[in-house]
């Protein structure tokens, strides 16, 4: 199989590099402004901003690995990836690291390792496996089997407890299934069944889940508590009106009563002091961002690529929706972040990694033709 | 489904989100950007002293001092009742009593605005909350000033006392907040505004924990307006010191200026007392003493004026010519009237009287056949240009109006018709007829001005205001204030007691009937019970070298105006013209705090009211 040849570097796709190099400044300029805190002689900030250089530059060699492999061999992998990743995940219960009240890290020594974070792309892999080979639309028997598939870490990656991620490995498979697609009739009886069976979960959360769940509902039941999140969320993208209140100008980041600030609630910073038009110019670029992502998945020149593609795709726009869904006021606060906005180490290098594989795909695309 | 999907879902995306957006940040922008300046500023408001007062000398009566009380921020705190209860460790107040503070102030308080719990702390307890507040965070020393009167007892009828706003008072001012201080009684109540000053405003900018993190003076405070009253302190204490023991007023009035000098009335009350909050138990003590002490008689009280009465007769008979100084009466001791035998105070009568004798010795006959003469409505009509039945105007609230009886007011109260005997009763200042000291300081001073009704001032240096005029001629009023000298320098006058060497003074003395004295009251001689006898008055001015004063003596149930009021008067001459005058002691001493912390919170404290209805004066029929 080829490496990275100089043909190849003709073929890279430059506009999604170029928005994802914009993405990933604005992300950095506003971490600048969201770990800074004002005192009472002049603004302290936290390096997080930093740190995010950092994870980004290696980000930048995870993103350059993935791309320098052919990407059809992964297709290899995806079974006993997900083997793996079943048996991590079993492991954790027992010889996990506890923080925050939650068991997810498996502590190696040098660096901590979240296997829920391996869930998400051995389920892309074995997802874009299974669905590229399907000859026809999904019925109900396959539809079960591949449902059946991505339960399984799921709900072990719920029970740690997750919910986020979990949700998130979920949407994922669900997402890469509509892609592929579903006989209409199913398609039409899941449409009336879900939300009959959604109230159902309902018994499955925990207390702290179903509280903000209500909180998001009526936000003043629990002003203080998860209720207070939403609230001062709304406060600062409202209070930033049309141009914003100017870069390290926000008041509610600034004085900190914008809660979890340089993660989950990020965006909010940008949308106080950046104003309705910073906002308008971010949700541009993510959207330009998933559309090249599509275009890479309709390019692709095998059935496996295109659905790694749309994996990614998938994997990116349930963030989006979700994480400004919950900022915006219009979903319950969930701790998903939002992708290169948000601060975190090993997001960042899952981001450019997953990343480094679609490049890798849209690279190749006219490999195959002269094969 | 394909590449179709994914761009329709990126499709959905912006749009859900700009319209999203849009809503948040242009629609509702305003609405946030309120409540973002409403999470970062505060606005606080800064203290302004209240004015002191003093007395026409200067001296001081009422200042500030400063007093620290201990709130709770609320929003600072993350375990209220386990913080109250270790307050209650502290103070040695019970926990239960601060959570009963705590749940009635809840709703008047702000989150992040302190909260009083104990208004009141001293030293020691500053040092033991200082000690732990790092453990306890929410808990707040405040330092507030408190008003102290200087004479607590002296002047608590003229300067009234002040406590903590009540909800009306501050839904009415919405400048007041929690635990300010306004003026609900006496010229702190009538003069608030001028004394209160004006808050200052500061806009302080604060992170989510309540950090200041910048501040802006919006408004410098403004302090409230230091009075100088026309009251002498010196003879204000005189006074309380003569009617020690009895229940009485004096006053002493200038009857050209209408400055009041003194306005006394004992018992009196410590005012310092209201400033800290009364117990309901206090507030009994205080209301249901038979003595009376909330009632501030010279302004309060209202008494037959007895004889005194006798020199508006006397004016008023020589303004309508029923009167001709020469002519002479017979007084034989009763005059009949009808089946009724009306008598003179005197027992076998006076024998030969003129104008000038009668007032002198204070015949009751003589004046009985001027009654007759006038007739109520001429007698009701001149009182009322006196300012009789009227209150006087003084800033003092709840002054009371008195009585000054007609033909009209008798059928509209009782539906019968005004006699003749009445006229007589009427005559001698007995029947209807009730007084305030005030009023007939007033009427007193009137008659040696030249007839101006003044209103009586309690500020120093306020031109006087005339309220109106009785008509009386300079020839009249000569005759008039002649007889009241003569009452004191004559031999046989019922005022010799105030004859004071180097000063012309004239007074007049009246005894006011509390019963109809039955045969076994009179037997009784002066050892009638005390709530049976007669009420003594004396009213006199004292004149020299240009000054002039009215004094006005009533002491309760004090049996004989010379004997009873006299005393109250020759001490307040003396002290006017001879210098006889003393400072009083400062009388801070008993209102110091008490080592009890736990005394000083009012636990179940009450809206003291005023006037206190369940003293009148019985009224002679």
């Amino acid at each position: 199989m080829t490496p990275i040849d100089r043909r190849m570097l003709y073929h890279v796709n430059w506009p999604l590099v170029g928005i994802l190099a914009a993405l990933f400044f604005v992300g950095v300029l506003n971490l600048y402004s969201a770990s800074g805190v004002r005192l009472e002689e002049g603004v302290s900030v936290e390096p997080y901003y930093q740190k995010q250089i950092i994870w980004g530059t290696i980000g930048l060699v995870g993103m350059l690995a993935f791309m320098s492999f052919d990407y059809r061999r992964l297709s290899a992998v995806a079974w006993p990836l997900y083997v793996v990743t079943l048996l991590l995940l079993l492991t954790v219960p027992f010889l996990g690291k506890t923080i925050y009240g939650a068991r997810r890290w498996l502590d190696f020594g040098l660096f901590s390792f979240q296997p829920s974070e391996l869930a998400k792309f051995a389920m892309l892999l074995l997802g874009a496996r299974i669905l590229s080979t399907e000859p026809e639309r999904l019925d109900l028997k396959r539809l079960a089997y591949i449902l059946g598939l991505g339960l399984v870490p799921t709900l072990m990656v719920i029970k740690q407890p997750d919910l986020g991620t979990g949700m998130l490995v979920l949407l994922l498979l669900g997402g890469l299934i509509l892609y592929r697609g579903i006989r209409p009739w199913l398609f039409r009886t899941l449409c009336v069944l879900v939300p009959l069976l959604m109230p159902l979960a309902w018994f499955g959360l925990k207390d702290y889940q179903k509280r903000r769940i209500l909180a998001f509902l009526d936000p003043a039941t629990d002003p203080l508590g998860s209720g207070y999140h939403i609230l001062q969320s709304e406060i600062a993208m409202g209070s930033g009106r049309i141009f914003g209140k100017g870069f390290l100008a926000g008041t509610q980041s600034q004085l900190r009563f914008l809660p979890e600030k340089h993660t989950d609630f990020a965006v909010a910073v940008l949308g106080e002091e950046w104003g309705f038009f910073g906002m308008m110019v971010l949700l541009s670029l993510f959207c330009a961002f998933l559309y090249q992502v599509a275009m890479v998945a309709r390019d692709a020149k095998d059935p496996f690529g295109s659905y790694l593609a749309a994996g990614v795709f998938f994997y990116f726009f349930w963030q989006v929706l979700i994480n400004m869904g919950m900022v915006l006021g219009l979903m319950p606060v969930v701790g998903i972040p939002l992708p290169f906005i948000s601060y975190g180490g090993s997001a960042t290098l899952v981001n450019f990694s997953l990343l480094g594989l679609v490049l890798n795909v849209s690279m190749r695309r006219f490999l195959f033709k002269q094969n | 489904m394909g590449v179709g999907l994914l761009q329709c879902l990126i499709f959905g995306l912006f749009c859900l989100f700009a319209v999203r957006l849009w809503y948040l940040q242009i629609h509702l922008g305003p609405v946030f950007t309120e409540k973002s300046r409403n999470n970062q500023l505060r606005t606080e408001y800064i203290f302004a002293p209240r004015g002191f007062l003093r007395d026409r000398n200067g001296e001081l009566l009422a200042v500030n001092e400063p007093a620290f009380v201990l709130g709770l921020v609320r929003e600072d705190c993350d375990n209220i009742p386990a913080t109250l209860d270790k307050v209650s460790e502290w103070t040695g107040i019970p926990a239960e009593r601060l959570k009963d503070i705590y749940t009635r102030n809840k709703p008047k308080v702000k989150p992040f605005e302190p909260l009083t719990l104990v208004p009141d702390l001293d030293f020691d307890l500053i040092a033991k909350i200082e000690g732990g507040s790092l453990r306890w965070p929410g808990l707040d020393i405040l330092s507030r000033t408190r008003r102290k009167y200087i004479y607590g007892h002296l002047l608590s009828h003229v300067l009234g006392y002040v406590a903590e706003a009540n909800e009306a008072e501050m839904q009415a001012d919405p400048t007041l907040s929690m635990g300010d201080f306004v003026g609900k009684q006496g010229l702190e109540n009538r003069l608030d505004n001028r004394l209160r000053g004006t808050k200052g405003k500061r806009l302080i900018e604060v992170d989510v924990t309540g950090r200041r993190l910048s501040e802006e003076l919006q408004r410098d405070p403004k302090a409230g307006e230091e009075i100088f009253l026309s009251i002498d302190l010196g003879l204000q204490q005189l006074g309380h010191k003569v009617l020690e023991g009895k229940a009485g007023s004096v006053v002493v009035m200038d009857p050209d200026s209408g400055e009041v000098h003194a306005l006394v009335s004992e018992p009196s009350y410590d005012s310092n007392t209201f400033t800290t909050g009364l117990s309901s138990a206090q507030w009994a003590e205080l209301r249901d003493n038979p003595m009376h002490p909330l009632q501030n008689r010279a302004t309060q009280g209202v008494y037959p004026p007895g004889s005194i009465f006798k020199l508006l007769m006397a004016a008023d008979g020589l303004h309508e010519n029923a009167v001709d100084p020469s002519e002479t009466v017979q007084c034989t001791g009763e005059l009949a009237l009808g089946n009724h035998v009306f008598r003179c105070w005197k027992r076998g009568g006076h024998g030969t009287v003129n104008f000038q004798r009668a007032l002198v010795e204070s015949c009751d006959v003589y004046f009985y056949k001027l009654g007759m003469k006038l007739g109520v409505d001429r007698i009701s009509s001149y009182a009322k240009m006196a300012g009789l039945g009227e209150p006087t105007g003084i800033d003092l609230p709840h002054e009371k109006a008195g009585l000054m009886p007609s033909r009209e007011w008798k059928m509209k109260r009782y539906g019968v018709r005004w006699t003749k005997g009445e006229d007589l009763n009427l005559a001698i200042g007995q029947g209807y007829t009730g007084l305030t000291p005030l009023q007939v300081a007033r009427l007193i001073a009137a008659l040696i001005n030249g007839g101006k009704v003044l209103k009586p001032q309690l500020m120093r240096g306020v031109a006087p205001e005339v309220q109106g005029n009785i008509p009386l001629t300079p020839a009249h009023a000569a005759m008039i204030k002649k007889a009241m000298i003569a009452t004191v320098e004559d031999p046989r006058g019922t005022c010799r007691r105030v004859l004071t060497p180097g000063v012309v003074v004239g007074a007049k003395t009246g005894t006011a009937q509390v019963v109809r004295l039955t045969d076994e009251l009179k037997r009784m001689g002066d050892n009638v019970p005390y709530k049976y006898r007669d009420h003594a008055w004396m009213a006199g001015f004292g004149e020299r070298d240009g000054r002039r004063f009215v004094v006005v003596a009533m002491v309760e149930h004090g049996l004989h105006g010379a004997s009873g009021a006299g005393p109250a008067v020759k001490a307040m001459l003396d002290a006017l013209f001879l210098g006889k005058k003393e400072l009083p002691p400062r009388d801070i001493e008993g209102a110091e705090r008490p080592a009890e912390p736990a005394a000083r919170v009012a636990v179940d404290p009450v809206e003291p009211q005023f006037p206190d209805p369940t003293h009148e004066p019985e009224v002679v029929q």
